[in-house]
């Protein structure tokens, strides 16, 4: 039963299988089965991981540096843990994104390169993660707008066309127009009359805009007014200065008014003249038979025409002999 | 109420020659004659047709998904697909269910007619125990050949679909892209998946096999019911196991 020959052939059989088994591990998992490359670990919180599940690739850059090696949810994020291969280094400032790849939601998280002047991440730290729209939600967010923007037009529109229950706006400017289409009408051709007559300078409105002199001469009016305004206003100063003084008692009128004395003064003065113009009426004293007897006049006329002929007659005899002779005429 | 009783009663027979089998372990070195004898007939003799029928199994399931998929867009992963089929479900089912009609029936028709022979008797006389003398042995190459037949079922499938995904016209894919994308979707996890299941089914219809060899009664009319009920108890166990191994190592 037993020859060295079957021997042979089990041992290169079971040989042969552990070698293709080896290839096997090789090929598939690049002999990283047990003595597997811990590598190190950081944490990218996300709002959502979508498709993104454990054993899926971490990739910078297109080039896979690890694979994720846990999800979880964390507070009211979810977290992935990735897993980096030990000689693969991420620039601090670097952001992680997931990123779907194909219909059949296979995903892994892209790490891009990060700055040349920044720090690398330590292991356990959090890297910055960048979250990507997803397509789901960007559409609902289209429908919503959609729906909001049809509202919205809606409105426009029953509040310009009605809503059958009451009319809308623009039935009622409609209405409105019909209704005072004659007045409108008679305005605006009032208000067209109007214009023109002002265009044609006709009016005092029309004057005013269209004539430049009367422009001028209103303005000459006004500046006169205005410095009339500063007189007035330099005599009322005054007169409050002279009634300043009246009122201190100073100066003449002062006195007439504020001095009792000097007020019965003039009451005897006034008086006295009375008395005076009483008298000259009465024609009594010199003056009053001057005034009222014309006998004088009539004396005072015949000298003259005395005086007249001396004065002809005379003519040669020198000034002082005139003068004599007047002076014998007169007295 | 007796069909249940019998399955019952095989239940409790085969845990005990287990039990008695596993007791002789010791033993072994002392076999290695009897265990290089079972190692040819279960692995080196086996293995040809087990390299036949998967290759075309990987080719069948290239050409089924490439055909199904041809208008679906996915036939871009049918390496990925064969090569998960194959390494995690067919390899080590094929092999199995080829060990059951090649290997199982042989011994359990051996075991059968020994004891029918009263082969079996004349060696507990000379207290030479069955289980250590023929179960042990047959137990111990099967462990060691299962994963040797599975890997090459594995590979050999996987050829068959990158044959088959090159050479038809409607999938055409390159055999390097199918072997990309197998190794992008796969990983030695998968391979080592299967051949775990692949030990356990192979481990149970050697045991069932030797077990209802072993117990058979009568004349030569029952070697060959023996044979028929070992070959189709190994391959319900198979298909049942399947289901729990696989749903054991997915680890949910």
């Amino acid at each position: 039963m037993q020859n060295p020959q079957q021997t042979a052939r089990v041992g290169l059989f079971f040989v042969l299988g552990m070698a293709l088994i080896w290839v096997t591990f090789e090929t598939l998992s690049g002999g990283k089965l047990w003595f597997k490359d811990k590598g190190y670990e950081i944490i990218a919180g996300f709002e959502s991981l979508k498709e993104l599940k454990e054993g899926d690739d971490v990739r910078m850059a297109g080039v896979k540096i690890g694979d994720v090696a846990r999800t979880r949810l964390a507070g009211r994020r979810a977290e992935a843990v990735l897993r980096i291969d030990s000689d693969k280094k991420i620039k601090s400032d670097a952001h992680a994104t997931i990123v779907t790849q194909g219909l059949i939601g296979t995903g892994y998280v892209s790490i891009d390169l990060g700055s040349d002047a920044a720090d690398y991440l330590r292991p356990g730290a959090e890297i910055r993660t960048r979250s990507t729209p997803d397509l789901n939600s960007v559409m609902a967010q289209i429908g919503d707008l959609g729906k909001k923007l049809e509202g919205a037009l809606g409105n426009l529109g029953s509040a310009f066309g009605g809503d059958g229950k009451s009319p809308g706006l623009l039935q009622k400017v409609d209405q409105l127009v019909a209704e005072n289409r004659d007045n409108l009408r008679q305005t605006t051709a009032n208000l067209q009359q109007i214009t023109d007559k002002v265009n044609k300078g006709e009016g005092s409105l029309g004057r005013l805009i269209n004539d430049s002199k009367l422009h001028d001469e209103l303005l000459a009016g006004i500046a006169e007014i205005k410095s009339g305004a500063a007189q007035a206003k330099s005599f009322i100063a005054n007169a409050q200065a002279i009634v300043d003084q009246v009122k201190a008692g100073k100066g003449t009128l002062g006195t007439l008014v504020f001095d009792q004395k000097a007020g019965d003064d003039l009451k005897a003065s006034l008086a006295s003249l009375r008395s005076v113009s009483d008298k000259l009426a009465r024609g009594e004293g010199t003056l009053g038979k001057l005034i009222s007897d014309d006998s004088m006049l009539r004396d005072v006329r015949s000298l003259m025409k005395k005086a007249d002929r001396a004065l002809d007659g005379l003519d040669e005899s020198g000034p002082i002999t005139a003068v004599g002779v007047v002076a014998n005429g007169l007295f | 109420m007796r069909p249940l009783v019998r399955v019952l009663e095989g239940i409790g027979s085969t845990l005990q020659l287990l039990v008695r089998a596993a007791s002789y372990t010791p033993t072994l070195p002392r076999q290695f004659g009897r265990f290089i004898e079972q190692c040819y007939l279960i692995g080196y003799t086996t293995m040809p047709i087990v390299a036949i029928l998967s290759f075309f199994i990987g080719s069948v399931l290239a050409l089924q998904s490439g055909h199904a998929g041809q208008n679906v867009g996915y036939k871009q992963f049918i390496g990925a697909l064969v090569g998960l089929t194959m390494a995690r479900e067919l390899g080590p089912v094929m092999a199995a269910v080829l060990l059951a009609g090649r290997v199982g029936s042989a011994i359990a028709a051996e075991l059968a007619s020994m004891k029918v022979y009263q082969e079996v008797d004349a060696l507990e006389t000379m207290n030479i125990p069955p289980a250590r003398m023929l179960v042990l042995p047959r137990l111990a190459a099967v462990l060691a050949m299962m994963p040797v037949l599975t890997i090459m079922a594995d590979l050999v499938g996987w050829f068959g679909g990158a044959i088959v995904a090159k050479y038809t016209h409607f999938i055409s894919i390159d055999p390097t892209s199918y072997f990309a994308n197998l190794r992008q979707y796969m990983d030695f996890s998968d391979v080592l998946n299967g051949l775990i299941k692949a030990e356990v089914f192979g481990f149970t219809v050697v045991l069932v096999c030797c077990n209802i060899g072993l117990n058979t009664r009568g004349g030569p009319r029952e070697i060959g019911a023996s044979v028929t009920r070992a070959v189709v108890t190994s391959l319900i166990l198979i298909l049942v196991l399947d289901f729990f191994v696989t749903k054991a190592l997915m680890g949910d």
